[in-house]
């Protein structure tokens, strides 16, 4: 079988950086990752430094996710000899254990770690995946509250935490970690329009009139966020059809529906270039300014 | 009396690639066929040909507002291309979890309003191979407002050696990498939902 080099006509340095890259990006494409990082460790150790270490983890994890349990131990091996009691690498081994599904085992890892250091918060947020993994939705709930009552500013635990709560459909919950989320990160454009999409799933008029609005916001954050683009029809459309509603304010979201689908309209003529299917898009995006129009 | 569907080849190797692509995440999307020109009343219903499948989302499902744009899109496709909306297919993002969930059950039932013979379908991951060997699907069909089981064998596909041979053949090329889904599609409007690319890929293989 042909190299990853040989394949894509690339220099270690190369793969050392994309694999940079996707560290820093937080990407999960774990089978890129092991192709590139195993020919990179088999073939290239010596050149690469310090960085080998980092490299060493990135791949054990990788690994664990295609169940190359061969290469993970590889890699916690080196770890482990060039690190010994280190609580990172008695991390590392508790997720080995924890897809090899011994559960009980990774737990007893993970409270080693917390004995020493209570502090730790890479130990405590393994024990509520492996709760998460054994489908045990309200105790990782639980758990994950209590751990956010100490650690308030963990941006992934809030995530995390507004996630489980829409998967158990109480998106009360979640549009509050949501909330949590907008205030310490204003500008992310990425939770405005999240914490839309909750409000408007929460359904009811002043829901609706809430996701509007911060589809909008999420719009003005980021004039490019198709989601929230369609999100601001969505719900203008439903509000203006609302019974509940005065003729002034049916008026305005009319015109707020009217003003995205013209924007939709615009991006996929922009990105169709004549494409069937995105013939087949803009006609269904026409057709829903049609019906607005014709109430 | 009972409704079944066939699965052609292509739309269950891109329920399998979606959910290859996505290990770590709840999919979803949707099962299209071709509309039937006349209704027949008698005793033995027709079955209902799946000729395509149109993966929708990975991850946080159960949310409304894209789900409602992507019917609306998709229905609108499907009257251009003389195909009805027939199902709904689901894979969770637990391996060990095949039930289908309260969304499930929500989205099912949807389509099943403009789709009396709408079946669910809930992918059990436990028995996704390489190798193909078995249907891994549950089908479960609308039934006086319950979702009545049922289980998926190879009666149900139109011809289920090509269905193993061509979707073990993509898993094995890793296709899925190349497989877009809606989300996908509202994150750059050029990636194409209808996954031509993958379509020849299909046609190649038969």
């Amino acid at each position: 079988m042909a190299s990853v080099s040989e394949m894509y006509d690339v220099t270690w340095e190369e793969m050392r950086d994309k694999l940079r890259k996707w560290r820093e990006d937080n990407h999960r494409n774990s089978e890129q990752i092991v192709d590139v990082g195993e020919e990179l460790i088999n073939e290239h150790a010596s050149k690469l430094g310090d960085d080998i270490w980092i490299i060493y983890e990135q791949v054990m994890i990788a690994a664990l996710d295609c169940s190359r349990d061969d290469l993970a131990w590889t890699c916690l091996q080196e770890l482990k000899r060039q690190f010994p009691g280190s609580q990172r690498v008695k991390r590392l081994a508790g997720m080995r254990l924890e897809a090899l599904e011994k559960y009980e085992d990774a737990n007893k890892q993970y409270d080693s770690i917390l004995q020493d250091d209570p502090t730790n918060t890479a130990a405590r947020k393994r024990k509520i995946s492996i709760l998460k993994a054994q489908g045990k939705s309200a105790e990782a709930i639980r758990e994950l509250n209590e751990y956010l009552e100490q650690f308030v500013g963990d941006q992934g635990a809030w995530h995390e935490l507004s996630e489980l709560y829409i998967n158990e459909h109480d998106y009360g919950k979640a549009a509050f970690c949501l909330e949590e989320l907008m205030m310490t990160n204003p500008h992310n454009h990425l939770y405005c329009e999240q914490y839309a999409e909750v409000k408007y799933t929460q359904g009811g008029l002043e829901n609706l009139e809430l996701s509007r609005k911060y589809f909008a916001q999420a719009l003005k954050l980021n004039n490019r966020n198709m989601r929230a683009l369609f999100g601001l029809y969505m719900s203008a459309s439903h509000i203006a059809a609302s019974p509940k509603v005065n003729a002034t304010v049916e008026k305005a979201n009319v015109k707020y529906a009217t003003w995205a689908t013209n924007q939709i309209n615009r991006a996929y003529q922009l990105a169709g270039r004549g494409t069937k299917e995105n013939k087949c898009s803009v006609k269904a995006v026409e057709e829903m300014l049609e019906s607005i129009t014709m109430s | 009396l009972s409704y079944f569907c066939l699965f052609h080849s292509g739309a269950y190797c891109k329920m399998l690639l979606h959910a290859a692509k996505y290990p770590h995440c709840a999919v979803n999307g949707l099962l299209v066929a071709e509309k039937q020109k006349e209704k027949k009343k008698d005793s033995h219903s027709t079955p209902i040909l799946c000729v395509d499948c149109i993966p929708l989302f990975h991850g946080t499902l159960a949310l409304a507002p894209m789900l409602e744009v992507a019917l609306t899109l998709i229905d609108t496709w499907c009257k251009e291309n003389k195909y009805v909306i027939a199902g709904y297919y689901q894979a969770n993002e637990r391996t060990k979890d095949f039930r289908p969930n309260q969304f499930a059950e929500k989205v099912g039932a949807r389509i099943a309003e403009n789709f009396s013979e709408a079946a669910m379908i809930m992918v059990d991951s436990t028995r996704f191979t390489m190798g193909c060997y078995e249907p891994i699907l549950t089908i479960y069909d609308h039934h006086e407002n319950k979702w009545k089981c049922r289980d998926c064998n190879a009666d149900c596909f139109e011809d289920w050696c090509e269905a193993q041979k061509i979707t073990s053949a993509l898993l094995e090329g890793r296709s899925y990498e190349s497989l877009i889904d809606f989300d996908n599609h509202l994150d750059d409007l050029r990636n194409d939902w209808t996954n031509p690319e993958i379509n020849k890929s299909v046609l190649h293989l038969c």
